[in-house]
């Protein structure tokens, strides 16, 4: 059900009994209030659905909130390792590509999710790989805490030591293709 | 100096309870999240605002976006050419009222370690340039699609001869009346600026506050209906409204 009425921040929408907000929408004192400028969208339920209220939401003309928040499936490109963690930049959210890297981190206990005190980051990470990683916390005043321990989660992208894709070999290791020599990796399951 | 003729006009043939014309532009800049132009009679601004993107303070960001707001008079914007430093009192002043004014506008709790700059710039001015510039932020912001509780809208009054003044232009500003701005969400009805140069009576204030309110919400119906206006024909441009 479209619906193609125009509102601005502020105006109200309906009553909370009567609608579940959406994206766009917030809750004040029982009413529901448009929070950006946009067209309102009221979607029904499904029927099995067990709150019959449909949503109401306000869909935004620029997709301008794109932030990590913990949980969200990151793409981000590894800057530097140490022993203790790897820095790096976080460029997607989910499908969304960022206008501006935010800076995470993924500290040596957050690489996998057995034997974490036997994880050495050199042998996980090397700077330029990409990696798919999870947000665990909004972390310190600098950066992001990110974790890969998931099977499915690791790099994606990694480039041997001779300039090449490398090919996932295992979860653990990947091969170049032109040397045949194995770099060892977190790598991710596809 | 007369301010209010025998015939109950102002000096520039203004009603006391008048606005001046206004005028505004959205998406002015390609380059920034959202920006936009308000006049007000001969006073323009200009108004841009860029994020949220990755906060330089993590730590006061933490549990919402901080709002940086920085506001300069641009050196052609008076009469006199300006000479300007950058760090001058009065532009301080007026960059932490329009930023106090936005940080309780924007609904910060849903941006956590973010942060959004707005700066806003006076093209001309003509007295009310706080006024103009938080009309033109707000316009900027909604434009960029960051969380507002509420638009905001901002309107001077003042009290000379006797007469309570609507939006007051520069010649009535320097008049050594009281001058109150402020600024109103109003589907709130709540006031979130009010600022008083010079002192009043009582009764008076009333009156003034009372007619500057007034003000606003005529500037927000009509902010209003151009933000309106602007994202339909963003829409027909898009084949939207076709749906």
């Amino acid at each position: 059900m479209a619906s193609t009425r125009c509102v601005c921040p502020g105006d109200r929408l309906g009553a909370s009994a009567d609608f579940v907000a959406g994206p766009g929408v917030y809750n004040h004192s029982q009413h529901l209030l448009a929070e950006s400028l946009g067209f309102v969208q009221i979607v029904q339920p499904g029927v099995a659905a067990s709150d019959q209220r449909p949503s109401i939401s306000v869909s935004r003309r620029i997709a301008s909130s794109a932030l990590p928040k913990p949980g969200d499936k990151v793409t981000c490109k590894v800057l530097k390792t140490n022993p203790r963690l790897a820095l790096v930049n976080i460029v997607c959210v989910g499908p969304k590509v960022l206008e501006e890297a935010f800076s995470g981190v993924i500290r040596r206990t957050d690489v996998r999710a057995t034997e974490i005190d036997k994880v050495e980051i050199y042998s996980s990470f090397r700077p330029g790989d990409i990696v798919i990683a999870e947000v665990v916390s909004l972390g310190d005043a600098r950066s992001y805490y990110l974790s890969t321990a998931k099977n499915d989660l690791g790099v994606v992208y990694a480039k041997s030591v001779a300039g090449e894709v490398m090919v996932a070999t295992g979860w653990e290791t990947m091969i170049c293709p032109v040397t045949k020599s194995v770099e060892k990796r977190k790598v991710a399951k596809k | 100096m007369e301010y209010v003729n025998p015939e109950g006009l102002r000096q520039d043939g203004r009603r006391p309870k008048e606005l001046r014309q206004l005028g505004c532009e959205l998406g002015v800049l390609a380059k920034a999240a959202g920006s936009a132009t308000f006049e007000m009679g001969n006073t323009k601004v200009l108004a841009a605002v860029y994020g949220p993107h990755e906060a330089s303070n993590r730590s006061a960001a933490a549990s919402g976006a901080t709002v940086h707001c920085d506001y300069a008079m641009a050196p052609f914007s008076t009469g006199e050419r300006r000479k300007q430093g950058r760090t001058d009192r009065r532009s301080t002043e007026i960059s932490a009222v329009i930023r106090n004014t936005l940080e309780q506008t924007i609904i910060t709790e849903l941006l956590p370690n973010s942060q959004i700059d707005i700066h806003v710039q006076v093209l001309q001015a003509d007295g009310g340039t706080r006024c103009a510039c938080i009309n033109a932020a707000l316009l900027a912001l909604a434009e960029a699609g960051i969380p507002l509780r509420d638009m905001v809208a901002a309107c001077a009054a003042g009290y000379l001869d006797e007469t309570a003044l609507l939006d007051l232009n520069y010649i009535e500003d320097s008049g050594g009346g009281p001058d109150i701005s402020v600024a109103l969400h109003p589907q709130f009805d709540r006031v979130v600026l009010l600022q008083m140069d010079n002192r009043l009576p009582l009764e008076t204030f009333e009156t003034v506050v009372e007619l500057a309110i007034k003000g606003c919400k005529a500037v927000a119906s009509y902010m209003r209906g151009q933000l309106l206006e602007h994202t339909r024909m963003l829409a027909s441009a898009r084949g939207f409204d076709k749906l």
